[in-house]
């Protein structure tokens, strides 16, 4: 009896060969993205989702073209924290069209797909194993989506991951070795264990991983002007092993901006955050065209 | 997953899939040589493997994935997409908004515009449909072709 690979050719429906398709439909269409930065965690509620959304005005407020993958299909947050939650994608003549934000930041979120305080169903065959397939199918929704997405070109796009240290490092292998990535943490020692976590999980893939950012480091008074400590400094934080690409303070104006959809981009002197995070943006900017 | 008839050391060729109970997948194989037919029914979690891949099961499978993301088929309807198992296979989304109260009797489609929005992602299908169809009737068109999506596209800024 012959074996498996002795027989050519698959069951009869081709699988591998769909997959194989799929994966080639998503490289031509990121075929004209030049850097491909995943921003991640692990831990959540640190402001990785609101700092990649400003770091992405910054970028394009910079002159360069930005794209933002909302890769969190449970929590997204990028349509509306971009002003375009009720924008549709549409069907353009080369793909799926984007929303576009008003600094020019093209927005894949499915959170353009579902009223707010709505979440993706995902039914299943087999009743109360939902959870079994779910992070699978997630992938295969967003593989699908991210076949048919006309990007054009552009210079940076940034994937907003969920949060998980497994799910970090799940996201980068599905990106793909070409993308690299960048942690947010922020300075309380819970946080960087579990940054740290990511970078371990991590470690296993063979992206780039840029550094580091460390968003709400300090207190931006807008009465005073100055940045004071908003966490208590522990001793026992672990030290990430990695570069800090930037250290963005706490505004609450840059919350409310977050809230209407809005960028820091459109306020003038918006003092230490707008400085920290444009500083941030050319940092990153430099590491990435930085030959590894 | 490939299927050996014993007898004849051939390879069982895929003849047919369908779904026979709710979420039961049932693949019949035949023997080139002897004719001999076989049937693989799936259980739910089985099924449950093969939706998560996203991937479409059947003998002409492979013919429609040639061109992923971005085939249409004038044959489906724009909500459902001509896979078999599409309603088995996916998250499910509904337009939101304004555009939620666009009226039951929509605007009528070219055939051309249709095949348009069904190269797009099903989920997505039908967040774009209600935009292109609000925009026509804010324009006052009845049909929506080809000039109602350029229209659609410029209302949305894209």
């Amino acid at each position: 009896m012959r074996s498996y690979s002795q027989i050519e050719g698959d069951g009869g429906s081709g699988v591998a060969g769909q997959i194989a398709d799929l994966e080639a439909a998503i490289a031509r269409r990121m075929a004209g993205i030049r850097h491909v930065v995943a921003v991640g965690s692990g831990k959540g509620g640190v402001g990785k989702s609101t700092l990649t959304r400003q770091l992405g005005a910054v970028l394009a407020a910079a002159g360069k073209r930005v794209g933002i993958l909302d890769a969190d299909m449970n929590g997204p947050s990028q349509a509306l924290l971009h002003g375009v939650r009720n924008v549709p994608p549409l069907p353009g003549e080369e793909g799926l069209l984007l929303p576009v934000s008003r600094e020019g930041v093209k927005v894949l979120s499915v959170g353009s797909l579902l009223a707010e305080g709505e979440a993706l169903s995902w039914p299943s065959a087999s009743p109360r194993h939902t959870h079994v397939w779910r992070a699978t199918r997630e992938l295969a929704k967003l593989a699908e989506l991210l076949s048919a997405v006309h990007w054009g070109p552009l210079d940076v796009l940034l994937a907003d991951l969920p949060p998980g240290p497994e799910r970090t490092a799940q996201f980068a292998d599905f990106l793909g070795p070409q993308t690299a990535v960048v942690l947010v943490s922020i300075p309380s020692a819970l946080a960087r264990g579990v940054v740290a976590r990511s970078v371990s999980a991590l470690g296993a893939l063979p992206n780039r991983l840029l550094g580091y950012v460390e968003n709400m480091s300090g207190y931006a008074c807008a009465g005073c002007g100055t940045v004071r400590p908003l966490f208590p400094e522990s001793e026992e934080a672990a030290e990430l092993s990695l570069p800090c690409l930037g250290r963005v303070p706490f505004d609450p104006r840059l919350a409310a901006l977050s809230d209407e959809g809005r960028a820091i981009t459109e306020v003038p002197d918006a003092g230490p955050v707008a400085a920290a995070l444009a500083e941030t943006a050319r940092t990153l900017f430099e590491r990435l065209e930085e030959v590894p | 997953m490939k299927f050996l008839c014993v007898p004849c050391d051939s390879q069982m060729r895929l003849r047919a899939t369908e779904e026979n109970e709710p979420g039961s997948l049932s693949v019949v194989y035949e023997c080139p040589e002897c004719g001999y037919e076989m049937a693989m029914l799936t259980n739910q979690h089985e099924t449950d493997m093969v939706r998560s891949l996203g991937v479409r099961i059947g003998p002409a499978a492979a013919a429609a994935i040639a061109n992923p993301g971005m085939a249409a088929s004038g044959e489906a309807s724009a909500s459902t997409g001509r896979c078999p198992f599409s309603a088995m296979l996916g998250g499910t989304t509904q337009p939101h908004t304004e555009m939620e109260t666009a009226a039951p009797s929509g605007p009528e489609w070219t055939p051309g515009a249709l095949a348009r929005l069904e190269s797009i992602p099903e989920m997505v299908r039908p967040m774009a449909r209600a935009g292109i169809e609000m925009v026509a009737r804010e324009n006052g068109h009845q049909v929506i072709d080809e000039t109602v999506l350029a229209d659609a596209r410029a209302r949305f800024g894209m």
